[in-house]
């Protein structure tokens, strides 16, 4: 019967990855990232160009740029949430600029940040 | 027009995504504070570095590392970020390590269709990541670099 054979005439098994590309069906490729790729969000060439701005580092190694972006994503989970305690406060679902002042000054480990933000 | 360490934003969207995982569903925020918090992480960024050469320096090293970062940490009182950042270093040393595998793994299979039989240079694979890529940024580094 007619059998309608996907397969091009090359005789090659249909592939999911045909080098050709004569595979009719498209189908979704799998990311072929592994599992543990999602170590840092934030672009480390960004972070290195934020390191090399300092005027006495010399040279950074790899693993510290990875460290100071991963320190970095960790700073801002943090004072989000210190923030969002202001913010619950005045029982208000949106976090406003207000809201990370009083963080800045309520929180000691913030105190490096006063004065920056203007 | 100079342009000013904390002008070196993070990018906007990585910023905002990882806010809005921090907070419960449904909380907002406004754009002014997301920018300010995107300078905050810039500066959090700038002053760590700061603290994390003073380290190096106080070891006569010339590059930071990571230990270097992880002390600074301490110093800026941000202990509670010690331990998931050493979980994350193991974890990069890892991937970092895999990812040598593989290409050396490829390196090999191209040597052996190119037939030629070239000597292996013993390389010890002991801390020799970080100074294979301090050469190339050294390269890099010399032009910018004031003495």
């Amino acid at each position: 019967m007619a059998a309608a054979a996907p397969a091009a005439g090359s005789g090659t098994p249909r592939e999911e990855e045909g080098p050709g590309g004569e595979a009719a069906a498209p189908q979704p490729q799998a990311p072929t990232s592994a599992p543990g790729a999602r170590l840092s969000r934030l672009p480390l060439a960004r972070v290195k160009a934020l390191v090399k701005a300092d005027p006495d580092v010399t040279l950074a190694g790899q693993e510290a740029i990875f460290i100071l972006a991963r320190a970095a994503e960790l700073f801002v989970e943090t004072i989000a949430k210190d923030a969002y305690c202001c913010a619950q406060q005045g029982k208000r679902k949106t976090l406003q600029r207000r809201d990370l002042d009083n963080a800045i000054e309520a929180v000691d480990e913030f105190a490096f940040l006063e004065g920056t933000l203007d | 027009m100079a342009e000013r360490p904390e002008d070196l934003n993070l990018p906007n969207a990585v910023i905002t995504r990882i806010i809005k995982e921090a907070l419960p569903d449904g909380v907002n925020i406004s754009k002014e504070a997301r920018s300010a918090i995107s300078r905050a992480a810039s500066v959090f960024v700038l002053y760590a570095t700061s603290c994390a050469n003073n380290f190096a320096m106080k070891g006569k090293r010339k590059t930071l590392n990571a230990s270097d970062v992880l002390s600074a940490m301490e110093e800026m009182e941000f202990q509670r970020f010690v331990t998931p950042l050493k979980e994350a270093l193991e974890a990069y040393r890892r991937e970092q390590k895999g990812k040598k595998e593989a290409s050396e793994q490829k390196k090999k299979d191209r040597d052996k269709k190119t037939d030629s039989e070239e000597p292996d240079k013993s390389r010890d694979e002991d801390n020799d990541e970080d100074e294979e890529r301090l050469e190339e940024e050294e390269q890099n580094e010399e032009e910018e670099v004031d003495n």
